[in-house]
């Protein structure tokens, strides 16, 4: 504990909190801080009584999605809640009746009963309920209210009108026991994702909030990101907060949830134990469209020279000599040279940060090398030239679509003859995107919009498809799809290169590796 | 105290117009010390840089007979006169938003505003990466070639429209959320974070700036009367 924490009982116990000592008490400071803060009835537990607890909670929005019917869940303090299912079934529903932004934020209709800390919750104005519950999101980077650290983690203790004595206590308790100090002076733009994230949940939790919802936390993490949001979890978990997360990657959670609760068409359809889950069958878990609940390590594959097969062409179809790239008189990599055949789905892993973006964008000629060259079908091309024979679909969705329908998208700046028309119907049908033709892509969720990307650049005509982590956001059943899908891809004569951390896909479709350790 | 640092240089500016560029280059250097003050080097160094370079334009012009093409006197001393009030205006812009809204709430802002602020704050880099990503989605797509862009000019900025658009109610949407669920509709006053209290070094910051602008504006009223 730092010694700036030990100050005051206020910092101290945020402090305790958070670094999980033992018979800590929950996150942050529930019994009032010794600032003097205006401790409401809303923050005090009766013994013995669950963090959170619905019972028949029902849900109807009022624009008419789909929401929760007859939930019945309990989270005591000091367990971790998993809620999964496919996507669509109700877990961000869940996680919204308990922060209350359904029906505050979204309106709609609630029945049944929330309680908070054993407090009905309809009784708590939304202000407070905030400071009970804290809520942290999917893309970490849109949450954020500030430049810099301590203002972001400040933002909700100077939002409740607490003194600035206390503000500064909390802040600077939550930045040393999440280990943030290293990063107080960088611009929160330039922290990697995952430490953005850190930072959320530090902001969230910063009042004092015995409970921590989360809403796909991962959904725009890279593995590295998932284990450092992994470790904050289990130092909250530990000081006895009541943590309940909506997800469908499960790899990151395994040894912190203690219970996953399954939903399906807005119900509760089982509970299971972290054993249990566990031990569920490969054939189980793909009918319940699961991810695996323990971490599925990236296989052991060849480089793409010495894995390729008869079936594979004879001429490599891309090929990168002695590429280098340097932004700002940094060097992010040099001297990367490979090559890859028609018929492989070569994996390109690496550590956060190594520049496996960035070469995948030079490969598809949106970014500049420094030196070298980049070779398709035996000829050396220019940015420009490689731009129309190399697709990339980036991880971030958010801008790549410019049309009104799913159809248009697909069909976008081509000529529409019954071929390719015949070409988009089939290919839409194989990922599951059939009920969604015409709906506007800024309406997909974000699983959806990854699969339109794919889809974009399976019809691209394209001899070589550049895929940057497709299935970070995905359930199970849709990572299979994606699998499968790259896999017929390479089948019919195309390169495949993805990016990619998720084992389980790699084990599905890729045939190859190639690592940015070894390449730069 | 950065307020009343651009009040004075905008006054004394305003008022001491007559007493010529020697009354706007005192305030620059009081600007460019008072920046140096803060720990703003590089911020300063720019600075002086520039009021430099217009300095020696200024006297080559004055005193040497120098005609420029394209950057004309008037240019020159117009900079010249104005350079105190950009530079005490970027110190302000510049400033932390963490350090802004711990102002306003001091002097009662309502919640609405400093929020607003906030927003206005973050809203600018979160613009700028859309507007690359979206450069570099319709490059890929193929809709940013010079020939198509050229022949459907219109149908381009419908590109380039439509996922900004989107992006900027997403990110409306996720700050609001953000927001809500931080306590942001909580009543009564914001605390904050940064404390600046006025210390003897800020008064006697706001002492110079007053006299500076004092100086300068009595100087250039005495100048008119003598003409």
């Amino acid at each position: 504990m730092s010694a700036r924490c030990e100050g005051s009982a206020a910092g101290a116990e945020a402090c305790e909190a958070a670094s999980g000592a033992a018979g800590a008490r929950a996150c942050g400071t529930a019994e009032g801080a010794a600032g003097g803060a205006p401790v409401s009835s809303a923050r005090g537990v009766a013994s013995g009584a669950s963090a959170v607890e619905l019972r028949g909670a029902s849900f109807r929005y009022e624009d008419g999605d789909a929401g929760v019917e007859g939930v019945d869940l309990v989270v005591h303090p000091g367990e971790c809640v998993v809620l999964t299912g496919p996507s669509g079934s109700g877990k961000t529903t869940v996680t919204r009746l308990v922060n209350g932004l359904a029906p505050a934020y979204w309106h709609g209709e609630l029945a049944g009963e929330v309680r908070i800390g054993g407090i009905d919750a309809a009784a708590l104005p939304l202000w407070e309920r905030g400071r009970a519950v804290a809520s942290v999101f999917q893309d970490p980077a849109s949450q954020f209210f500030s430049f810099e650290l301590a203002g972001e983690v400040a933002f909700a203790c100077e939002n409740y009108g607490m003194p600035t004595r206390e503000i500064v206590e909390r802040t600077d308790a939550c930045i040393a026991a999440f280990d943030l100090e290293r990063v107080r002076d960088r611009p929160l733009d330039a922290l990697s994702s995952g430490e953005k994230q850190r930072v959320a949940v530090a902001s969230a939790v910063a009042p004092g909030s015995r409970v921590l919802v989360c809403d796909e936390p991962t959904a725009n993490l890279d593995a590295d990101g998932a284990a450092l949001l992994a470790s904050q979890v289990a130092q909250l978990k530990a000081a006895g907060c009541a943590v309940l997360v909506s997800e469908h990657r499960l790899a990151w959670l395994a040894g912190i949830a203690d219970r996953y609760a399954y939903l399906e068409g807005g119900q509760v359809r089982w509970q299971r134990s972290a054993s249990e889950m566990e031990a569920l069958s490969a054939g189980e878990r793909e009918r319940f469209g699961l991810r695996s609940a323990s971490a599925v390590a990236l296989p052991e594959l060849a480089r793409p020279e010495d894995a390729r097969t008869s079936a594979d062409g004879t001429a490599p179809s891309l090929e990168a000599r002695r590429l280098a790239c340097r932004r700002g008189g940094h060097t992010i990599w040099e001297d990367v040279s490979f090559r890859a055949w028609p018929g492989q789905v070569v994996a390109l892993t690496g550590r956060n940060g190594a520049g496996k973006s960035t070469l995948a964008r030079v490969l598809a000629g949106l970014a500049r090398q420094s030196a070298g060259e980049v070779l398709v079908g035996g000829r050396a091309l220019r940015s420009a030239a490689r731009r129309r024979r190399v697709f990339y679909g980036a991880n971030d969705t958010a801008t790549q679509f410019f049309t009104s329908s799913v159809s248009d998208e697909l069909l976008l700046g081509r000529v529409r003859d019954e071929g390719l028309i015949a070409r988009a119907r089939d290919t839409l049908g194989r990922l599951g995107l059939m009920p969604f033709k015409d709906a506007h892509p800024a309406t997909l969720s974000g699983g959806q919009r990854q699969r339109l990307a794919l889809a974009c650049g399976l019809l691209s005509d394209r001899p070589v498809l550049v895929f940057d982590e497709p299935t970070s956001g995905l359930d199970g059943a849709s990572m299979r799809i994606v699998a499968t899908a790259l896999s017929e891809a390479a089948r019919a004569g195309r390169t495949v290169i993805v990016i990619t951390h998720d084992g389980e896909l790699a084990e599905r479709c890729c045939t190859c590796r190639l690592r940015m350790e070894e390449l730069a | 105290m950065k307020l009343v640092a651009l009040v004075c240089a905008i006054v004394g500016t305003t008022c001491g117009s007559a007493a010529g560029p020697a009354g706007a280059g005192a305030l620059a250097v009081v600007a460019l010390a008072f920046l140096a003050a803060q720990g703003r080097w590089r911020l300063a160094a720019g600075g002086a840089a520039v009021v430099a370079v217009l300095g020696v334009l200024l006297a080559l012009i004055r005193f040497a007979g120098l005609r420029m093409a394209v950057f004309s006197e008037f240019h020159v001393l117009m900079f010249w006169n104005l350079s105190p009030v950009f530079l005490t205006g970027w110190a302000l812009v510049s400033t932390p938003p963490g350090e802004l809204s711990s102002f306003l709430s001091r002097v009662g802002a309502p919640t609405a505003v400093i929020l607003g602020v906030l927003v206005a704050f973050r809203f600018f880099p979160t613009m700028r990466a859309a507007v690359s990503a979206t450069a570099a989605s319709m490059r890929n797509r193929g809709l940013a070639e010079a020939g198509s862009v050229a022949r459907h000019p219109l149908r381009t900025c419908e590109y380039v429209a439509v996922p900004l658009l989107l992006r900027c109610v997403q990110v409306a949407d996720q700050l609001a959320v953000s927001a809500t669920a931080r306590g942001a509709d909580s009543p009564g006053a914001r605390g904050s974070y940064h404390v600046r209290k006025l210390d003897a070094r800020g008064v006697a910051w706001m002492a110079l700036w007053l006299v500076a602008a004092g100086a300068v504006s009595i100087g250039g009223a005495l100048m008119d009367g003598v003409r």
